[in-house]
């Protein structure tokens, strides 16, 4: 029953052939430091499930944000769960992060033939970063918004653009409630669209090319 | 990597794959795995260390210490390292090189090897970040808030830098020299800064003028002198008390039973220089009006370079004796006198002696006298008993800096040209050159209150100032200048007017109206009249200006009687008033006679000569000081012409090259410009200046 289904699936969409090419490929021994590339991406994933929940009762105006998220926090049921697991999430997004590239510089993985791979890896830290930045005012309380003053004070020495650069970041000279839907069209439309469409590359290069053997101090 | 080289690690690649494992269930169970773990991780975390919620955020709350999330520490941890100028180094160039490494990774480490023991360059690199951005991260963790945002004891005004200053400018601001930084607290920038003076007091600015100026200088008087002293205390403390205080140590005479240090001593000359930087800021408009405002006034005036003027401030001294006054004034005004400046209040009378005899010298300070006995003493004896102190013993070289500075700058306000012309024609006849008022032409025995005080200026907007130019206060005797309202000025007119009042704002030239000598007594006669109330619109021999010129045609065209009407009943809706309500009909009869006589020419008024011109100016401006404590004097022709120091003082024909007429325009090259504290008026310089082009004539 089951393979009967499979077949007529496979007739109409190849599955079985992408199933073995992905997932049935044989690939070098590798040790476990080789998980974190996946780690990082569950943990991607576990932001954008929470990440979604939180959107359901968070509202990104100065006026409401902090009560939405004091209601997440303290009433709605299980919304200190999500919060928690959006936030420390990022935490531990951003360590994996780390701790991924370290990994691909320590094995040379950059090289041949995966330097563009590594490319996209390098964005996405960045891609990675900026969405810390931009989630920690959402909240709207002491610390999202001095750290964000002083965010995009630090954002303003940049040479030559910078004040454009923080009046583009701000919406103003200042923060206010321009900042706050700003960050968050960033926090939830545009980083989320840019780290899909990276992760896609970054994800269909590490099958392309297999993932790369651990090396052996004699080569 | 070559081709080659290539196509063998495609090889081993391939070789290697083959003795490998299926990714799944191999690989991906492993990766469960790790998910599962990171999951059970991030889920214990959420549970054990929630997610906090501060207190809503308040822009206005500026004494929050901000802090970033963790993966960021280590940016804001780099930037205390590079303070000021240096900010983009850590903000910007720092990033951007360890960006950069990671970018072109790839391209600059091509070789074949892999392992991270053959590759010693990249490795060490990345450990060199790493093991940076781990320490910077283990820094800020461990050091305390970041900006000074806690206030230890005696440290208000880290806490005031804190709670209003931080917010923006971090933990520090770096200013360029050559700011008035308090200007800018207390007046805000157009760049989004604030106006802070409605906030703090002027002395909680100083404080923080002084913090930021010189942070060393904070840090040494919470050190030092904040378990004894109230900052505001010392702040407001003289800067020669201050000085002395350091340089006597225990010495110093509240200092001597106190189990302290000797500052002296326990204190480098550096420390010592930015304590009193940190105490007194080095910002020239304050040192101005809290050091040198009390005897020099508050309008600054010099014309000379700035070595000769730093060279006057720092060496001090020098100044002019002061006549024995007991051989002009009879003892009970020299009684007077020296009860006034005493105990002011117990002899008001003495104000006017004051005004008309000492103000010349000494502006609107009371010289400090501590008995009445010491004081009689040195008004009725004269000599040396105010001297300038030798300010470079007492100031930081900073201070110094920032007054000479100060003193260039204001000297040189703005010529505002046009404006100052306008001024100088439509106004300054009643509310005087510097804005200081003097007695009403218009109202006997009433004296016009100075419009340039920063009381004054402070409490009335532009619309105020050209509501009252334009319309005039007609009950105080003030007709309307606005051509709407009947006036001779246009609005673009009273805008310039508007403006150039406004820049008295910042540096007010009139503290305290002046003393003034009487006002015009109903005695006067006929030439002392139209001097003071009708040449300032006619002109002093009757030549015009915004009234009407008294020429031929004009004496054609007019009775005694249609000229007395003129003034008695005046004209509606312009600048002339009806006079009659102020001067008696006799006076008009005399001012008609009088102008009957005029012919509309400038020359009118007499030949320019010592006697006639020259010598009631010297009297007035001059011969006070220079009359009895040699050198130059200008009591009779031929001293004004012989005597003085350094030769004759006036060269007939040459005022350029005649010292008089330098130290007056502020051209000579020592700077000091004359007279030192009141200013002569521009028609009365010039009359001395024509009169030596002229040839200095006797008579």
């Amino acid at each position: 029953m089951a393979s009967r289904l499979g077949n007529w699936l496979d007739e109409r969409t190849g599955w079985r052939g992408d199933w073995t090419a992905v997932f049935l490929r044989k690939i070098p021994k590798v040790n476990w430091a080789y998980t974190l590339g996946s780690a990082t991406l569950f943990a991607l994933i576990l932001q954008f499930v929470t990440g979604i929940l939180l959107t359901l009762y968070y509202v990104p105006d100065p006026e409401q944000a902090y009560a939405s998220v004091d209601y997440i926090t303290n009433e709605l049921p299980l919304g200190w769960l999500i919060r928690g697991l959006h936030h420390w999430g990022a935490s531990a997004m951003v360590l994996l992060v780390i701790l991924h590239m370290v990994r691909v510089i320590i094995y040379g993985a950059y090289k041949y033939p995966r330097e563009v791979t590594w490319l996209t890896g390098v964005v996405l830290m960045l891609v990675t970063f900026a969405f810390g930045f931009t989630g920690y005012l959402l909240p709207w309380d002491q610390r999202a918004f001095w750290a964000t003053v002083v965010g995009t004070e630090i954002g303003a020495v940049v040479p030559l653009i910078g004040d454009w650069l923080k009046e583009l970041m701000l919406g103003g000279p200042e923060i206010s409630g321009l900042t706050l839907t700003r960050f968050f069209g960033a926090h939830v439309w545009v980083l989320p669209s840019v780290i899909l469409l990276l992760v896609g590359i970054h994800i269909f290069l590490v099958i392309r090319h297999g993932i790369s053997a651990p090396p052996k101090r004699n080569n | 990597m070559n081709k080659e080289e290539q196509e063998k690690y495609l090889e081993e690649y391939a070789e290697a794959k083959k003795k490998g494992v299926p990714f799944f269930p191999d690989v991906v169970f492993k990766d469960a795995v790790i998910a599962l773990v990171v999951f059970i991780v991030v889920v214990a975390l959420a549970t054990f260390a929630k997610a906090s919620l501060e207190e809503i955020a308040d822009p206005s709350d500026s004494s929050y210490t901000p802090r970033p999330e963790w993966y960021f520490l280590f940016l804001f941890q780099l930037l205390k390292y590079f303070p000021g100028d240096l900010e983009v180094v850590g903000v910007f160039i720092i990033p951007m090189i360890a960006l950069t490494f990671l970018v072109i990774l790839p391209w600059t480490d091509k070789s074949t090897r892999r392992h991270w023991s053959g590759r010693p360059v990249v490795t060490s690199i990345t450990v060199f970040l790493l093991a940076g951005a781990l320490f910077l991260t283990w820094q800020a963790f461990t050091a305390p808030a970041p900006p000074a945002a806690a206030g230890a004891p005696g440290d208000e005004t880290a806490a005031l830098y804190a709670a209003n200053c931080a917010g923006c400018h971090g933990s520090m601001v770096a200013v360029k020299p050559g700011h008035d930084l308090f200007a800018i607290i207390e007046g805000g920038t157009h760049d989004g800064m604030p106006a802070w003076n409605s906030d703090l007091s002027a002395a909680e600015i100083d404080a923080l003028v002084g913090f930021i100026l010189s942070p060393d200088g904070h840090e040494l008087y919470v050190a030092n002198c904040a378990e004894c002293h109230e900052l505001q205390s010392l702040t407001e403390a003289d800067a020669i008390e201050l000085r002395r205080a350091l340089d006597e140590g225990l010495a110093y005479p509240p200092h001597a039973d106190l189990g302290i240090p000797e500052w002296d001593q326990a204190l480098s000359a550096s420390a010592q220089a930015q304590l009193l930087n940190f105490l007194t800021a080095p910002d020239g408009q304050r040192l101005w009006t809290q050091e040198c405002a009390s005897c020099h006034g508050q309008s600054v005036s010099y014309g000379g370079d700035r070595g000769q003027l730093e060279d006057i401030i720092r060496f001090g001294g020098g100044h002019l004796e002061m006549p024995a006054f007991e051989e002009a004034l009879d003892p009970e005004d020299v009684t007077r006198l020296a009860m006034y400046v005493t105990d002011p209040p117990s002899a008001p009378e003495g104000a006017a002696l004051f005004g008309r005899y000492c103000a010349t010298c000494h502006a609107t300070r009371v010289p400090p006298a501590d008995d009445f006995e010491a004081a009689r003493a040195a008004i009725a004896l004269g000599g040396a008993h105010e001297d300038m102190p030798v300010w470079g013993e007492i100031l930081t070289d900073d201070q110094i800096d920032a007054l000479v500075d100060y003193v260039l700058t204001a000297a040189q306000l703005p010529d505002l040209g046009a404006a100052q012309r306008l001024y100088l024609q439509n106004c300054s006849s009643c509310h005087g050159d510097q804005g200081e008022g003097g007695p009403n032409p218009a109202r006997t025995g009433d004296i016009i209150a100075p419009i340039s005080t920063a009381e004054y200026l402070s409490t009335r907007d532009d619309a105020t100032l050209r509501a009252i130019i334009s319309q005039g206060q007609p009950n105080f005797g003030m007709s309307p200048f606005g051509d709407t309202f009947g006036g001779p000025l246009t609005s673009e007119q009273i805008d310039l007017l508007v403006a150039f009042m406004r820049a008295w704002e910042a540096n007010p030239p009139v503290e305290l109206p002046p003393e003034v000598p009487g006002a015009p007594s109903s005695s006067e006669d006929a030439a002392t009249l139209f001097a003071n109330l009708c040449s300032q619109c006619h002109g002093a021999s009757g030549e015009g200006g915004i009234g009407t010129k008294f020429g031929p045609a004009w004496q054609a065209s007019k009775t005694d009687q249609e000229i007395f009407n003129d003034i008695n009943l005046g004209h509606e809706a312009t600048a002339m008033i009806a006079w009659g309500e102020i001067l008696t009909s006799q006076q008009i009869d005399d001012l008609v006679t009088f102008i009957r006589a005029l012919r509309g020419e400038p020359t009118d008024s007499g030949p320019l000569t010592y006697v006639g011109v020259v010598k009631p100016i010297f009297d007035a401006y001059c011969n006070a000081c220079h009359g009895t404590s040699g050198g130059w004097t200008g009591t009779s022709f031929r001293e004004a012409l012989t005597s003085g120091d350094n030769g004759p003082t006036i060269i007939p024909g040459d005022p350029d090259n005649s010292r008089l007429v330098q130290s007056l325009i502020g051209t000579h090259p020592d700077g000091l410009v004359m007279p030192p504290s009141v200013k002569m008026s521009p028609a009365d310089i010039q009359q001395i200046i024509d009169w030596v082009a002229a040839g200095a004539p006797e008579r």
